[in-house]
């Protein structure tokens, strides 16, 4: 096979080819088994769960 | 480098000084992103602009060829390539770079590293692209679809991409938050497909070129990884962010997302190459194509799933938020394009629509619809945060949002029909084809109308952000935290 033809093999092959190394290193830093604690990462004590952000078209009138 | 946790709250005399204090952490993150982020923010919209001031262009001559046709600069051959690398290295990717930054630092809970260093990655960025589309429009342009832009400009694109991917790395790698969120597993996905894709189409199609047939492949094998491997992640991961940000509940199912996230690792690779059915490649090649788009309903039907349960309850809430209206929109074009590219990629259907407006209806509505909009959404959630000032006016934000969402409605909707229709037109032998040509007709002014539709969408924003940032040069008048958080929710915390 010429070069042109192993390079484009190798393109094709290197993205499921490391995202397979990524799920077992992910497997194996237990990155798959704390789905309930990687759901709360975008909250924080400053903006936490239960509160809205960007509500800021049609509020109603200030008084 | 760090910037110090004042910085915003010397903006905000009063009584917010307290209630910013306990975002302090977030404010030094939002703080430290605003010189590379506006930076990266702002040229993507003046190339926006610049994009669909050619897309017009383009639109008009499809309908009217005499249109501009006597200057050798504005010729369809000249304009078509350069409204599009406009729009997507210009546009799509440079919002979509400004996205990642944000997200990266905000999930990794460190401050933006080494700002100036960005700054001066966008700067060498915007430098290529306009060396590169003013080659286009001077007549330089490689012909080869997605990557047009001449081999004198793309290495200074390459040099600017690779000083942000290690930015992305050298952020995750230095984060506090030692587990993940799949927002941050799209986004390093993204960060490293992206330069492997560019990389190897730009050898194979463009320094060393392959010959025949493998050409074709090559290109489709880029082109729709493009898509799939870098708009698409970074899109899904604004999603996944800011919908549950937005409602204040967690994502419906996390382990739904992970599996879209390695389905689609894994499957979205080998889809381009249905693209050429039809066409002088094996056979085999072509149906490893349309079993791998048929795989990826996986991730699809998890990521719609997950976003239509977790939304669930909360729908009224669009009314208030310009971010989740954009982002909820986006997110269901995703789930339409998606769906309809995995229907394309079947031989009986490839045989009618390939070669029609209805795979540019296909591709607007993955770009636009679902992209586009997302980016915009993501855009009125971060750009109050790292300048401190609210959205000066409502009325702007509800003409971008109902222009932009009638203008892709106008314009994907009838050029989708039109498309079917010219593709049976087109497989049938006793028709003229002059009668197909000019059956398409009404279609291509109604995409012109969706077109106009969009561009003043694209006015409405950028005069808004405009203003903004006048009022950020300016004195100060509203607070900012008073707007951003506003009614509390009372929807129960999801799974």
């Amino acid at each position: 096979m010429a070069l042109p033809g192993l390079i484009l093999l190798a393109g094709v092959l290197a993205v499921p080819l490391a995202a397979l190394w990524a799920l077992r290193w992910a497997s194996s830093r237990g990155e798959l088994g704390h789905g309930d604690r990687a759901a709360l990462l975008p909250f924080d004590e400053e903006e936490p769960v239960g509160q809205s952000t960007d509500q800021i078209l049609n509020r109603p009138a200030k008084p | 480098m760090s910037v110090p946790t004042k910085t915003l709250s010397a903006l905000m005399p009063g009584d917010v000084s307290d209630e910013h204090a306990k975002r302090a952490l977030l404010a030094e993150i939002d703080a430290s992103c605003r010189v590379p982020l506006l930076f990266f923010f702002v040229s993507a919209l003046g190339w926006l602009l610049v994009g669909t001031l050619l897309a017009l262009v383009t639109s008009i001559k499809m309908h009217h060829p005499a249109f501009l046709a006597e200057c050798p600069w504005l010729t369809f051959g000249r304009v078509r390539p350069a409204h599009l690398n406009a729009v997507i290295f210009g546009w799509a990717s440079q919002t979509g770079i400004g996205v990642t930054l944000w997200l990266m630092c905000r999930l990794c809970r460190v401050p933006f590293i080494a700002p100036g260093l960005a700054t001066v990655a966008a700067l060498f960025w915007n430098l290529g692209l306009t060396i590169g589309i003013v080659g286009i429009l001077a007549g330089d342009s490689t012909s080869i679809e997605w990557l047009e832009l001449p081999r004198y400009a793309t290495p200074i694109l390459f040099l600017s991409y690779a000083l942000i991917a290690v930015w992305g790395v050298i952020t995750f790698r230095l984060r506090r938050e030692r587990h993940l969120y799949v927002s941050q597993w799209y986004l390093l996905a993204a960060l490293l497909w992206f330069p492997w894709l560019y990389a190897t189409a730009q050898i194979l199609l463009v320094l060393e070129p392959v010959r025949g047939v493998v050409q074709g492949a090559v290109n489709w094998w880029f082109a729709h990884n493009v898509l799939g491997l870098w708009f698409t992640p970074i899109g899904l991961a604004a999603i996944y962010y800011f919908i549950p940000k937005v409602i204040g509940r967690p994502i419906h199912s996390y382990y739904l997302s992970v599996i879209g996230f390695w389905s689609l690792a894994l499957f979205y690779n080998w889809n381009g190459l249905h693209h050429l059915i039809g066409g002088p490649l094996p056979a085999w090649m072509i149906t490893v194509s349309i079993v791998a788009s048929v795989m990826m309903l996986i991730p699809v039907i998890t990521v719609a799933i997950n976003h239509h349960v977790t939304m669930r309850g909360h729908f009224g809430k669009m009314r208030h938020s310009p971010t989740l209206r954009f982002v909820v929109i986006g997110a269901m074009c995703y789930t339409l394009t998606s769906l309809q590219g995995v229907a394309n990629s079947f031989r009986g259907i490839s045989e009618v629509v390939h070669f029609t407006h209805h795979t540019i209806a296909h591709a607007h509505l993955g770009v636009y619809g679902f992209f586009t909009m997302v980016m915009f959404g993501s855009m009125y959630y971060i750009l109050p945060r790292i300048t401190g000032r609210e959205w000066p006016s409502l009325g702007l934000i509800s003409l971008h949002f109902w222009a932009c969402t009638i203008g892709l409605v106008v314009f994907v909707g009838p050029l989708t029909l039109g498309g079917i229709i010219q593709g049976f037109g087109m497989n049938d032998a006793s028709k003229p084809f002059i009668d197909v040509v000019t059956g398409t007709l009404p279609y291509l002014k109604l995409r012109t109308v969706g077109g106009l539709l969009l561009g003043l969408g694209h006015v409405a924003f950028v005069a808004n952000l405009v203003w903004l940032l006048c009022r950020v040069f300016g004195p100060y008048r509203a607070p900012v935290i008073a707007l951003i958080k506003g009614n509390e929710s009372t929807a129960a915390v999801g799974k």
